[in-house]
């Protein structure tokens, strides 16, 4: 066993001897090179799903053969040529509700991990660069806020809020921000007893600066890709709260809320089944993504 | 450090078996308390989506509460599905010439469940009890203006004005008889100011003190009331040792736990699931006319309602409704459009005007009011699944028509408690919602829906009283025969004309049971009648 390989066993995405500590630091390799970490099956098959959906998103008003709000033509009709997923109740399109729906569902489960993202990291870098009471009162509000199941916090608040899909994205934000700040405050932790930091204090820069320029950006890595991983969940949050009637409002195509019609019409059961598959492949591809990058960045410190 | 993601790993798998085991174990108890038939059935569970608002009988007003408040509780006289009044707890009855005194002769065998006798004093009790608690269902004693027990067996009722109807009223499940002095004990009370100082709702969620076939076992909000036999039940004894209405909220699930044996009767079956069973050997089925409905209630007193004050604007709302649209998008087209909030049947209801979808007249109105653009008009609802309709779909189905002339309705489902709440509170300026008769005379719809002194909508809606409507209403109760018939008609016509109740569609009903089961049925007075129902063989 040679000093270099001993030395970096499982760091580099390589393994091999003189490559970069830390995932941020191959800035100096050519970008083909980079790229060429990525290039595994997992993140590949996911990237390419989410791209797709990102398309859907974009182009949803061309995409959909019909009005996701108009009856166009019978109701409960089973899939077809004309209707691929079929027709609900009131005589809509399933699949142009679908795609419709991935304008809802798809970006604020993004916003919402966005948001979580940065109320947690400035919470957890906070508590974790000035310690003391400040880390002991931020700390133990995410404890406790983590000591309940998610969905039940989730649909307390969202409870409390009322109904609709802004209420339950920010229902999602209150049950999900500790986790990063969890996450963050960690990182900070190790991050702050490293030499440049002592050093950029030695040099008498503020302590705000310090957390600014050479804390913070160093724990970014594990938090996009927990955030990549958590999106699923968010996906499936966002949903379960609408189909528990406190997220999206009718007659919305948001998926959660297309399943619960799909509910009441049990026997008809393609109603339920597209916005169910669409969800299925969306959930599935960032999971794939998530873990591939995980993978890539090898980040053993995950929040929980 | 490596090994932390392993550890974690294990846990959480763990914790995943464990909550299986406890899936398992809780299907396993599931299936072995109301699994399918076994050869000895005694014990009936009826699948239904409840809308309890109180189990206290003097509190309530719910379809449910029909179904219990009738279980437990007997009426002085009960109506027979032909509308007819048949003895129950009083063996004999009259009115006076003119429907202002009402005499009750009780039946001396009637007891209790704890034994003691129904007496003169318990239901002058209860019908005082409904009146001053001012619940919903006080409604019911309006202009009643004494109830006095004579002696033991007599109760004698008087009323300012004639009030022809009031023997069909005291059919009302609502006004079931209550042991007084059990219940008086648990802090209930009859007197004048019981609205304030009748403490003892909490104690009917647990509790009966009624005389009927069944008492309460035990009550879980949104899981089951479950009632067992009244052992020392002075008539005819029940058909089943208990009755068990089980919290089933969505029409599919009802079909399949019928199918699967898991409840015995399904109340609220959509007519979209109906095909997949009419072949189910193992099932029965019947579509019988109802008198229920489904309306859209306007409140231009509320806030953010000040648009529909115009009764042109509520007009046009009426008209810009695609009934048939509606109809079938929730019943499959099993329904009849119904006029207002009296169901087609009902005394004084033939010659109404049927509301017609009609989007151009309306949008002329809406212009006419000052709205050639549209408006737009927050429709909070409860989440129900009655008769058959699941209240978002007839919600979305409305929505979607009223888009057609320029009116935005921006729905907003809320939960049942909620709803019941904020209704008598802050009120919605539309909202969506069902009613089952209470028994069979007419007046109960203008008591109920008219804009008259203690109507219940006229309420809700923040609607100045109409005096035609209250000097008519007084009118018919003084009257009878084709007369009464006549005012009730033209009741009917002014409630119309307010445009505060929208009836959406008067739906057929599906009775749908297990084979074993016989005499299933729509009632009146008590929505399900048990003492009809029995286990064939």
């Amino acid at each position: 066993m040679t000093i270099t390989a001993g030395a970096l066993p499982e760091t580099g995405p390589f393994g091999g001897a003189g490559l970069p500590q830390t995932p941020l630091d191959d800035e100096k390799l050519p970008f083909r090179v980079r790229m060429r970490r990525f290039a595994r099956p997992q993140i590949v098959v996911g990237a390419v799903v989410v791209l797709v959906w990102v398309g859907v998103i974009a182009l949803a008003g061309v995409l959909a053969p019909h009005d996701p709000f108009a009856s166009s033509g019978g109701r409960l009709l089973p899939p077809s040529a004309e209707h691929l997923f079929g027709t609900d109740s009131l005589g809509r399109d399933v699949f142009s509700r679908v795609l419709h729906g991935a304008r809802l569902s798809l970006p604020i489960a993004v916003l919402a991990i966005v948001l979580s993202v940065a109320v947690g990291s400035v919470v957890g870098a906070v508590a974790g660069f000035f310690g003391g009471w400040v880390d002991a009162v931020l700390m133990r509000t995410a404890d406790i806020t983590m000591a309940f199941p998610s969905i039940l916090l989730a649909m307390a608040v969202a409870a409390a809020l009322g109904p609709g899909l802004t209420n339950a994205f920010l229902a999602i934000v209150a049950v999900w921000w500790p986790i990063y700040a969890r996450l963050v405050r960690g990182q900070i932790l190790s991050i702050k007893e490293r030499e440049h930091v002592l050093a950029a204090r030695a040099i008498g820069m503020s302590r705000t600066a310090i957390l600014r320029k050479h804390v913070l950006p160093h724990s970014l890595t594990p938090v996009s890709v927990n955030a990549t991983m958590d999106l699923g969940s968010i996906i499936i949050l966002v949903a379960s709260l609408s189909f528990l009637g406190l997220g999206a409002l009718p007659p919305s195509p948001e998926w959660g809320a297309m399943i619960t019609d799909g509910a009441a019409n049990f026997y008809q059961w393609w109603i339920a089944a597209g916005p169910g598959i669409a969800m299925i492949t969306v959930v599935l591809a960032v999971n794939f993504l998530g873990d591939g990058l995980r993978d890539v960045f090898d980040v053993k410190n995950r929040g929980r | 450090m490596s090994t932390a993601r392993p550890k974690a790993r294990h846990r959480r798998r763990t914790a995943v078996r464990a909550g299986v085991v406890v899936l398992a174990a809780t299907a396993l108890a599931a299936c072995s308390s109301t699994g399918p038939a076994t050869t000895d059935r005694t014990g009936i569970i009826i699948g239904r989506a409840m809308d309890v608002n109180s189990l206290d009988i003097s509190r309530s007003l719910c379809d449910t509460c029909q179904i219990y408040n009738s279980a437990v509780y007997e009426t002085v006289v009960r109506a027979t599905p032909d509308g007819e009044l048949e003895p129950l707890l009083a063996e004999s009855w009259e009115a006076n010439e003119d429907s202002t005194q009402f005499t009750f002769t009780l039946d001396p065998d009637a007891v209790f469940a704890d034994g003691s006798p129904v007496e003169a004093k318990d239901v002058a009790w209860s019908w005082l009890r409904v009146q001053n608690l001012q619940g919903l269902p006080s409604y019911f004693m309006q202009g009643i203006t004494g109830v006095e027990a004579t002696d033991d067996r007599t109760v004698v009722v008087t009323s300012a004005a004639p009030n022809s109807a009031f023997l069909n009223i005291t059919s009302a499940s609502y006004m079931g008889v209550v042991n007084s002095d059990l219940a008086a004990e648990n802090g209930a009370t009859a007197d004048a100011d019981a609205a304030s100082t009748d403490t003892a709702e909490q104690w009917f969620l647990e509790n009966s003190a009624g005389s009927g076939q069944y008492v309460l076992d035990s009550y879980s909000e949104g899981s089951e009331i479950v009632l067992s036999a009244n052992d020392s039940y002075w008539g005819e004894e029940p058909n089943f040792s208990s009755v068990t209405i089980k919290e089933v909220t969505d029409a599919s699930a009802q079909l399949q736990q019928l199918q699967q044996g898991d409840i015995d009767l399904a109340m609220q079956i959509s007519f979209d699931a109906l095909d997949q069973i009419e072949g189910d050997s193992s099932l029965t089925t019947d579509v019988v006319p109802s008198y229920n409905f489904l309306y859209l209630a306007l409140s231009p007193g509320v806030a953010g309602g000040e648009a529909l004050q115009d009764v042109r604007v509520r007009d046009a709302i009426r008209m810009g409704i695609d009934y048939d649209s509606v109809i079938d998008a929730t019943l499959a087209g099993n329904g009849e459009r119904q006029s207002t909030g009296i169901p087609n049947g009902f005394e004084g209801s033939d010659d109404l005007p049927i509301p017609d979808f009609d989007p151009e007249g309306a949008k002329a109105l809406l212009a006419e009011a000052g709205y050639p653009d549209g408006l737009t008009l927050d429709a909070t609802y409860p989440t129900f699944s009655a008769y058959g309709v699941s209240s978002n779909t007839e919600m979305q189905s409305i929505q979607q028509s009223l888009a057609q002339i320029g009116v935005t309705l921006n729905l907003a489902p809320v939960d049942f408690s909620t709803w019941g709440e904020q209704i008598d509170s802050t009120g919605y300026p539309v909202t969506a919602i069902y009613f089952a008769p209470d028994h069979p005379d007419t007046v109960q719809y203008f008591q109920y829906f008219s804009l008259i002194d203690g109507s219940v909508w006229a309420g809700r809606a923040r609607m100045p009283v109409n005096p035609e409507e209250n000097s008519l209403v007084a009118a018919a109760l003084a009257q009878s025969g084709d007369e009464r018939t006549a005012t009730y008609t033209e009741l009917g016509q002014l409630m119309y004309d307010d445009a505060i109740i929208l009836p959406i569609v008067n739906p057929k009903y599906i009775l749908a049971s297990s084979a074993e089961l016989e005499g299933n049925n729509y009632d009146i007075t008590r929505n399900l009648d048990l003492t009809r129902l029995t286990f064939a063989d």
